[in-house]
């Protein structure tokens, strides 16, 4: 086992209390979305404590809610649909790739055929299209994160699994009668994981980035339910007055991000035998 | 000469391909182009007679055919939003985001590579992980944000601090798009760059360095620098034959397929700051449900892609050695 560098516990400690603060932050509050007298309650500035004597560590936004509240009770969106999206693809891309690399022929040339037409086009753009032509929503944004992608995690699965099936116990396994099926899923597929585990940890970043991004121009989670996205998008016209209102929802998506990014960075090091330095 | 004609060949293959899937994913779509068009409360007569005039009511290969052909001869179509045919609108987005992206890329290389090499000459020194956590948090941060961000320090911000009004930036960027194409005033369109540029730079330049730094370090920590520096090869010549020599292949293809991410990436930033290129164009077309604008410019972005695929396959081997198939 080696060392787990600093900065990796860092980032996994941070995450944890994200998500934990996400988890139970919500319960703990009174109503975040219950407006109060708005006249009095809105545009508090971070760390003010309002005449009922609450305080606000980011403040109030337009409608007098406190930004802490709101953006804890997003967050349980915002990393639900960034998980679940990149979840999602990272099973999409094990079985795509993993079909390829085992069947090879007509169903390998189709499923790397769609793969490569996929990557050819931005993926954020990808998603704009769709999210345009489709109703935007939860399920909408979902589908289309894992849709758009597989595509990395099923390149790397088929090249592995291409490399596995010359391996002498695959080759035992086929001696002993083992069915194509049993083999692929009992002794290919679990030496091939390592490498789509990964990438889909790095992908978790990524989808949350998506995920705010659309919810931002309004093509992903819909207003009145909160998403760090659409708090920012919500924020952007007091942004000269009230800066809090956009800027505090985005600090929770760098802090996010950073930890998942720094936490995949680092298996993925470990996965490729490199020692971390 | 047999290999660029079959990397030739797969590029148009895959450009077919997309074209294909966009064709596909409007039809799948529910409603269509005529029901965009029309006030909800048309009746089914007009609703019939606008879809044969549209050609929507063609068998869907024909269609297809038509479709495909129409590319082929460069005809994109006609905007639903603005009736104007899609190849002008997108004739005169492109050269400006071509400027924002071109100054972006040059300041995301020079940042990136300086910063990457920093870190490599030292790793897991103190300067290396604070230089890793910062890179790693700027390439985590929403451009669209970071964006907000700026502006917001650049008005309040200075403003707190007592910057005087003359050396603030202007924060919203260009009220009249026309002002970009006019040549009187390139001082104004520089000070209204500034921001944007800045942006994409920052989270470029932090994708660059992450990537500049493992590729160097690699090279650092190879077995045949080690022999060279055992015979007796200076330290600065084994750095610049044995490690910048070996590196910057792999930092020059990378930053060539850096391009489309730029060219992506800069669809929120020209969105904040109102810049009137490519990305405002699609968030425009996307906002109205101008299906025959972002079918273009979803397939401009592909063919930018492929393009630069196509040409880093070509080029690469010549500048390393190593890529070349035996």
């Amino acid at each position: 086992m080696a060392q787990v560098p600093a900065r990796v516990k860092f980032a996994l400690c941070g995450l944890a209390i994200l998500v934990v603060a996400c988890a139970i932050g919500p319960m703990l509050q009174r109503d975040p979305s219950a407006i109060g007298d708005v006249l009095a309650q809105r545009f508090r500035s971070p760390l003010d404590t309002d005449a009922r004597g609450s305080f606000h560590l980011f403040g109030t936004d337009a409608f007098g809610r406190d930004v802490l509240a709101r953006l804890l009770l997003a967050g349980r969106l915002s990393l639900l649909v960034g998980l679940v999206g990149a979840l999602l693809s990272g099973v999409v891309g094990t079985a795509l790739g993993a079909l390829a690399g085992w069947r090879a022929g007509w169903i390998d040339v189709v499923i790397t055929a769609a793969s490569d037409t996929l990557q050819a086009i931005p993926r954020l753009v990808l998603l704009l299209a769709c999210a345009a032509l489709w109703r935007p929503g939860i399920p909408t944004l979902v589908t289309v994160l894992a849709l758009t992608g597989w595509m990395g995690v099923a390149r790397l699965v088929r090249a592995e699994v291409l490399g596995l099936t010359a391996r002498d116990f695959v080759l035992a396994a086929r001696t002993l009668g083992s069915s194509s099926s049993r083999m692929l899923v009992r002794h290919v597929i679990p030496n091939a994981i390592a490498p789509a585990l990964v990438a889909t940890t790095l992908g978790i970043g990524n989808a949350i980035l998506l995920e705010s991004g659309l919810s931002f121009l309004g093509l992903g989670v819909q207003p009145p339910s909160p998403s760090w996205g659409n708090m920012i998008a919500g924020g952007r016209e007091h942004l000269v007055t009230a800066p809090w209102i956009a800027l505090a929802p985005g600090l929770a998506v760098v802090i996010t991000v950073t930890a998942a990014t720094l936490i995949g960075d680092w298996a993925q090091e470990r996965a490729a035998g490199k020692t971390p330095d | 000469m047999a290999h660029l004609l079959r990397r030739s060949g797969i590029a148009l293959a895959l450009l077919w391909l997309v074209c294909t899937l966009t064709f596909v994913l409007v039809h799948a779509a529910p409603g269509d182009a005529a029901l965009l068009l029309l006030p909800p409360e048309a009746d089914a007569a007009t609703l019939a007679r606008l879809r044969a005039e549209l050609g929507l009511d063609a068998p869907l290969a024909q269609q297809y055919l038509q479709w495909l052909g129409n590319i082929a001869r460069g005809d994109l179509g006609t905007s639903l939003a603005s009736g104007r045919p899609v190849a002008e609108l997108i004739a005169e987005a492109l050269p400006v985001s071509l400027g924002l992206g071109a100054a972006s890329l040059l300041v995301t290389v020079l940042a990136g590579v300086a910063i990457g090499s920093a870190q490599a000459r030292r790793p897991g020194s103190r300067l290396d992980t604070a230089l890793t956590i910062l890179s790693t948090t700027a390439y985590s941060a929403p451009t669209f944000w970071l964006s907000l961000a700026c502006v917001a320090l650049v008005t309040v911000g200075a403003a707190a601090l007592g910057v005087p009004p003359a050396f603030r930036l202007p924060a919203f960027a260009l009220r009249d798009p026309g002002v970009l194409n006019a040549s009187a005033a390139p001082l104004d369109v520089m000070r209204h760059a500034v921001l944007p540029v800045l942006v994409l730079a920052i989270t470029g330049a932090a994708g660059v360095a992450r990537f500049a730094r493992s590729a160097i370090v690699e090279a650092a920590r190879s077995d045949y620098r080690r022999t060279a520096l055992a015979k007796g090869v200076t330290r600065n010549l084994a750095w610049s034959r044995h490690v910048v020599r070996v590196a910057w292949p792999s930092v020059a293809a990378l930053i060539a397929l850096s391009v489309p991410g730029t060219v992506a990436g800069s669809v929120f930033v020209e969105g904040v700051f109102a810049w009137p290129g490519m990305g405002k164009l699609l968030l425009g077309a996307v906002a109205q449900r101008d299906h025959p604008l972002i079918l273009s410019v979803t397939l401009l972005y592909a063919t930018v892609v492929i393009a630069t695929n196509l040409l880093t396959d070509l080029v690469l081997p010549r500048l390393d050695p190593r890529r070349r198939s035996s």
